[in-house]
């Protein structure tokens, strides 16, 4: 079995209104065998992407209250050796998901790659915060310019106004 | 224990176009500085596309040199890297890179797409001690160079300092015997973070279009089956036991077969798409903002 579990974040409600609307959608599966096939029954060996993806296709009316509570949809895709299950289970606490936890009962081996392998976590739109309100001992992004490059563009940027 | 709570010894400096920041328990005296110079400048003089004198421009016209002692590991990386993203990561990118603008003159004049070669596994090896290249072309590492550089840098202080130990060549970093909160910088912002990473004893490294961009949406992270600015992810990170490994799975996290990259080499992983939303690997302790 392979169990994975979002370490729980604090995701808040006017950032992720789609991401609920859309997680709204695959908790309506849940209590209905098979029935996530909608959600969870992608061709693809991806399938905690799937309810993921539903993010962006919520179509819910802004402001609806969720009832807390964890909502579990089960799904099953195709593999080439044959079906294979998901679980999908999803705290939801003030409108916001608080944690997601998908278990696996991977029949084969290589289901069990597969699901070691999927994405696991919920698209979010990110809002970020400060650098200056967090505590943190460093920054990682993308590589710092160097002089050399910051100096070209500039250049560039000076040739493009002339 | 975190950075805060002990004084740390910082040493900052320039080094392959970026900033370095080391930090560590005890001070690095003259000679650890000079020996962590003497790896940069030799791996510089030897991987470096910018500087003419390098062992990579010199092949560029083809033929075979000595190979660079982390030719072997480099290009095995790259050959994985171009299997698992359906051959959008190429060392011979050099050349696609160097025509859209990123060349050694750093001229950032674009003169369009071009493709880097399919079949660079039969033009380039390193078998036999060798490095050989049978055709004219540029040799690009970055899709992992920049990692190995900071594994090469640890692995020289290592014996020479006691304790704790950070090496932080801005977005490639390592740490060894203590814990770091990191910010995961904002590809859209610089001035916000859209998480926290907090690792001890491991690797991140962070890959992202924001920076080293110009012209018309023209960034350093090209598909190299088309000489195109990839399009779908903004940034990525990822935390690995090596920096190697975590800069070559940021990298392949620019593309579709990014995830499975990472679950072969049990690295986890965050990254951004272009309009915004995150994904993140099923085993992230990254905490996010949202």
């Amino acid at each position: 079995m392979i169990r994975t579990t979002a370490v729980p974040r604090p995701l808040r409600v006017t950032a992720a209104a789609a991401s609920v609307a859309g997680l709204a959608l695959l908790a309506g599966c849940a209590g209905t065998s098979e029935a996530g096939d909608a959600a969870a029954g992608a061709d693809q060996a991806s399938p905690a992407a799937t309810p993921a993806a539903g993010g962006n296709t919520g179509a819910a009316g802004a402001g609806g209250a969720y009832a807390d509570g964890s909502y579990t949809a089960e799904g099953s895709y195709q593999t080439p050796e044959g079906p294979e299950t998901i679980t999908v289970t999803l705290t939801i606490a003030s409108d916001a998901v608080t944690d997601v936890e998908v278990v696996g009962e991977p029949t084969r081996r290589e289901s069990k790659q597969y699901q070691a392998e999927f994405i696991g976590g919920i698209d979010e739109l990110v809002v970020g915060k400060s650098l200056d309100d967090i505590e943190v001992d460093r920054v990682a992004g993308s590589s710092l310019t160097s002089g050399g490059f910051n100096a070209a563009v500039e250049e560039i940027r000076a040739d493009a106004a002339a | 224990m975190t950075a805060a709570a002990v004084p740390a010894q910082r040493w900052d400096f320039e080094a392959i176009g970026t900033s370095w920041r080391i930090d560590s328990a005890t001070p690095l005296g003259e000679e650890d500085r000079a020996a962590v110079s003497a790896v940069i400048d030799a791996f510089d003089r030897e991987w470096s596309r910018f500087r003419a004198d390098s062992v990579v421009c010199g092949l560029a016209s083809g033929g075979s040199v000595p190979a660079p002692a982390d030719a072997g590991d480099l290009l095995g990386v790259y050959a994985a890297l171009d299997d698992a993203t359906a051959g959008a990561v190429n060392p011979l990118v050099g050349d696609a890179l160097a025509r859209r603008g990123y060349d050694a003159d750093y001229s950032l004049r674009d003169r369009g797409p071009q493709a880097a070669p399919v079949d660079w596994r039969t033009v380039l090896d390193a078998a036999g001690g060798r490095l050989t290249l049978r055709r004219p072309a540029l040799i690009d590492i970055g899709a992992a160079g920049k990692g190995r550089l900071v594994d090469l840098v640890l692995a020289v202080l290592r014996p020479r300092v006691t304790g704790w130990l950070v090496v932080d060549a801005s977005g490639d970093l390592a740490v060894r015997g203590i814990r770091q909160r990191i910010a995961l910088e904002h590809p859209f912002d610089a001035t916000r973070a859209i998480g926290i990473w907090s690792i001890a004893d491991a690797a991140l490294c962070a890959s992202a279009v924001n920076r080293r961009a110009w012209g018309d949406g023209l960034h350093h992270v090209l598909d190299a089956r088309t000489g195109q600015p990839v399009r779908s992810y903004a940034a990525t990170w990822a935390v690995a036991a090596d920096a190697m490994t975590a800069d070559a799975v940021a990298t392949a996290l620019f593309f579709d077969g990014g995830p499975r990259f990472a679950a072969d080499r049990d690295a986890s992983w965050v990254r951004m798409r272009t309009d915004g939303t995150v994904e993140w690997s099923p085993d992230c302790e990254a905490e996010l903002f949202s």
